[in-house]
C-alpha cells in the first residue's frame, strides 16, 4: 500500500464533457449487447459448430452467398470496431493522465481503427462482387 | 512455409506481445494507483479478506475485463487483415487459414474463447448493475456466476476445439 498515490489525475480540468462521456459509455453498452450475440455467434459457428480447419475459402464463399451472413458480418465489423474504439479511448484516458498525450493516443487509436474498418468493408464488398 | 504464412505468424507473435504488454501495463498501473498488483507480497493479506470486503473481486474483474478487451482487439486487428486476403486471393487466404488448425493456434483459440466469454458475460453484468441499480452483494454473486459459466463453457468448447488434434 506504500506506493499508493493520489487517485486524482494531474490535470483537474475535465477532458471530456459529461455528455461526451455518457455518449462513449452508451456506445460501449449498446454495441456490447450486440456483440454478445454477434461475436459469440461468429465464434460458435467457426469453432464449435464447424471445425476451424474446415472454414477455409470455400466455407467463406458459401457463407457470403447468403444475405444474412453478409449483414451479420457487417454488423459485427462495425459494432466491434466502435466498441473497441470507445473502450480504447477509456483505457487511454485512465493510463495517460495528461490530457494532451491522451488526446494524441486516442487519435492514433481511432485512426488505426478506421483503417481496419475500411479494410473490413473493402473485403466484404470485393468478396461479394467477386462471387456474384 | 509460404511468405503469407510467415507474415501471419509474425503478426500473430505481435498480437501475443500486445496481450502480454497489456497485462504488464494494467498490473503496473494497479500497483501505482490502486493498492498493489495481484501478485505482490500483499497477496496473502488479500486472500485473507472477508466476504464482506466484496469490492476486491469487482476490482479484479475490472482488470480482467480490461486485459481481455485489449487481447480481443489485438486479435481482431490481425483477423480483419487475414480475412482481407480472401478478397485478394483465395489460395493465399487458405495458406494462412491453414495455420488456424495448428495446435498452437487452437490453444490460442481456447484462450480467445475464455476472453470472449468472460468479457461478454462480465459486460452484461456491468449493464445489469446499472440498469437495475444492483448493490455490491448482488454484483458479486453475479460475478461468481460469470466466472464459473465462463470457465465451464471454455472447458466444454476447448474439448470440441482440441479434439481433432488430440485424436490425430
Amino acid at each position: 500500500m506504500s506506493t499508493r498515490t493520489s487517485a486524482t489525475p494531474a490535470t483537474s480540468t475535465p477532458r471530456l464533457s459529461r455528455v461526451g462521456q455518457r455518449g462513449v459509455y452508451l456506445t460501449i453498452r449498446i454495441t456490447g449487447v450486440m456483440l454478445a450475440v454477434l461475436a459469440l455467434g461468429h465464434y460458435g459457428l467457426t469453432h464449435i459448430v464447424n471445425d476451424v480447419a474446415e472454414t477455409g475459402s470455400t466455407f467463406v464463399t458459401r457463407r457470403w452467398s447468403s444475405g444474412l451472413w453478409i449483414v451479420w458480418d457487417a454488423l459485427l465489423l462495425g459494432s466491434a470496431l466502435l466498441h473497441a474504439m470507445a473502450g480504447m479511448a477509456n483505457v487511454i484516458r485512465d493510463h495517460r493522465p495528461d490530457a494532451r498525450s491522451a488526446g494524441r493516443w486516442i487519435a492514433i487509436g481511432a485512426g488505426g481503427t478506421i483503417v481496419l474498418f475500411i479494410i473490413g468493408v473493402a473485403t466484404l464488398t470485393y468478396s461479394i462482387i467477386g462471387t456474384s | 512455409m509460404t511468405t503469407a504464412q510467415l507474415v501471419f505468424l509474425s503478426a500473430f507473435t505481435a498480437v501475443n506481445v500486445a496481450i502480454v504488454a497489456s497485462v504488464v501495463m494494467v498490473v503496473r498501473e494497479a500497483r501505482r494507483v490502486d493498492g498493489g498488483a495481484l501478485w505482490s507480497r500483499t497477496l496473502l493479506w488479500r486472500l485473507g479478506r472477508l466476504p464482506s470486503e466484496r469490492t476486491e473481486a469487482n476490482r479484479l474483474a475490472f482488470y480482467a475485463h480490461r486485459v481481455t478487451g485489449i487481447a480481443i482487439f489485438a486479435f481482431l486487428a490481425l483477423h480483419i487483415i487475414d480475412v482481407s486476403l480472401f478478397a485478394i486471393s483465395a489460395s493465399i487466404y487458405d495458406d494462412v487459414h491453414d495455420l488456424y488448425g495448428t495446435v498452437i493456434m487452437r490453444l490460442f483459440e481456447c484462450g480467445l474463447l475464455f476472453a470472449l466469454l468472460f468479457h461478454a458475460l462480465n459486460g452484461l453484468r456491468l449493464i445489469a448493475i446499472d440498469a437495475w441499480d444492483l448493490g455490491s452483494a448482488a454484483a458479486t454473486k453475479i460475478l461468481n456466476v460469470v466466472v464459473v459459466v465462463s470457465l465451464l463453457a471454455t472447458l466444454a468448447g476447448s474439448i470440441v476445439i482440441l479434439r481433432p488434434v488430440v485424436a490425430a
